[in-house]
């Protein structure tokens, strides 16, 4: 009996062992697919308003390397702010994401989502998918750009119609930390994210 | 006995002057980061965005606080009163017919780009649309997937290896950069929507000036109701509208540009 346990056990640490060490860019399509489908079928709930923006929300938070992205937002600032500056930010950073995005993404109901390719790009790996809104045929033209960290998939950026969320947030961070300071943005941001918690 | 006094002292002078373990990870996760944003920006950042040139920022950001007045007072509730009561399949009607009427002179651009095969396929959608898609009201050669890319001007300059050029925020018409601003007035200038100055047609009047102010007014009005959601977005999320406006409006010309 004893010797059966261990060998089913066995056997499940070798498959997912297997599932993870498959080819790299399989893994992507499927983490994107799940992911994608994940959020429509969250959306697509007839759950209260609340309850889907907030598994939206854990689903954002789940995926995301906040850590980079809030790094690479602040660019050139990072270096100029101290600690306390570095990690207050990389903490507001992380919750105004989730709570801006999760109320957006909460409505994303769609027809279809299909993840079109992969491509490997110096380590990053770059998911193209399409997204059709439910009230529309015309396909909107969406990229990942994942990395593996640590054995685990991450998404690092956004790219909607060529758009990256993550150059256009660091545009406009840098320039509004020019205008004011790194300390008055901060306070600006954890501004935001109480409002954008208050928000039902 | 000289021994343990001198390892003491190497020891302590490490602990006190040299960086504690937790400092040394964060320098090591600081440099480790720094490689994947350099790797990053190289693979995917357009030049410009790294380091968008915007001598003319102070001048450009009162233009850009004049435009957004007139857009939030005029502009976008004159977009939104044309969403709420027109029905779709006259919006889209519309959108059809203006995308049509502009076709020709982006059909001009992709040949003087070499682009035979996409110019190709912009000519045929005119004529198809504009024949079976009585005058352009439906988009039949889109319905048969003949998919084209749209140029313009300033699209075929930086075809030709000319950089952007200074940021511009343009009065009434927004963003562009000195090259997408001279590439605009020549595409008005030739087109006979616009100004007509190669008299296409005979004359520089060949189409009638109350047709040609009222197309340039359709266009804007569908080409504003189209970003609405966007730009409520834009205004609602952003620390810094112009800096945003200002790197989506570079993101999105170098990549068309690069197509």
């Amino acid at each position: 009996m004893k010797k059966f346990l261990t060998l089913i056990i066995l056997s499940f640490f070798i498959n997912s062992a297997m599932a993870q060490t498959g080819n790299p860019a399989d893994n992507v399509v499927k983490f994107i697919d799940q992911l994608g489908k994940k959020i429509i079928s969250i959306a697509a709930e007839k759950s209260p308003d609340e309850v889907r923006k907030q598994k939206i929300i854990a689903e954002i938070d789940r995926v995301i390397d906040s850590d980079w992205i809030a790094h690479f937002v602040l660019g050139k600032n990072y270096k100029d702010a101290t600690d306390l500056q570095r990690t207050r930010f990389m903490d507001l950073y992380r919750q105004f994401m989730i709570n801006t995005y999760g109320p957006k993404f909460k409505n994303y109901n769609g027809k279809r989502f299909n993840v079109l390719s992969v491509d490997q790009q110096s380590g990053f790996y770059v998911a193209k998918c399409e997204f059709v809104p439910k009230d529309s045929d015309v396909a909107i033209n969406v990229q990942f750009r994942v990395k593996e960290r640590n054995g685990k998939l991450v998404v690092l950026d956004f790219v909607t119609e060529g758009i990256s969320l993550i150059e256009t947030q660091r545009s406009e961070f840098n320039s509004a930390i020019s205008e004011k300071g790194i300390e008055k943005f901060i306070e600006d941001l954890a501004v935001r994210v109480k409002e954008l918690k208050a928000k039902k | 006995m000289t021994k343990k006094i001198f390892i003491t002292l190497i020891i302590s002078f490490i602990f006190s002057s040299g960086p504690s373990l937790a400092q040394i990870r964060n320098i090591s996760e600081q440099q480790s980061y720094d490689d994947e944003f350099a790797v990053y920006e190289s693979e995917f950042s357009t030049n410009t965005q790294k380091e968008i040139y915007d001598p003319f920022e102070k001048i450009n950001r009162k233009i850009f606080a004049f435009n957004e007045s007139l857009d939030r007072n005029v502009v976008e509730p004159v977009a939104r009163f044309y969403r709420d009561y027109t029905p779709k399949p006259i919006r889209k009607s519309l959108h059809n017919f203006v995308t049509n009427l502009a076709l020709p002179i982006s059909a001009a651009n992709s040949f003087v780009q070499g682009k035979v095969e996409n110019g190709l396929a912009t000519s045929s959608n005119f004529l198809i649309n504009t024949t079976i898609g009585i005058g352009g009201l439906f988009d039949v050669a889109g319905d048969k997937n003949i998919q084209y890319e749209t140029e313009d001007f300033g699209q075929t300059l930086g075809y030709y290896g000319v950089s952007n050029g200074p940021y511009l925020v343009i009065p009434i018409l927004g963003p562009s950069t000195s090259r997408d601003f001279g590439g605009y007035v020549v595409d008005r200038g030739v087109d006979p929507m616009g100004f007509n100055l190669l008299q296409i047609g005979g004359s520089e009047n060949s189409v009638n000036l109350t047709l040609r102010a009222t197309n340039t007014l359709l266009f804007n009005l569908d080409l504003r109701e189209g970003l609405l959601d966007p730009i409520a977005d834009a205004r609602k999320d952003s620390f810094d509208l112009y800096a945003t406006f200002r790197s989506v409006y570079i993101q999105q010309r170098d990549l068309k540009i690069k197509k």
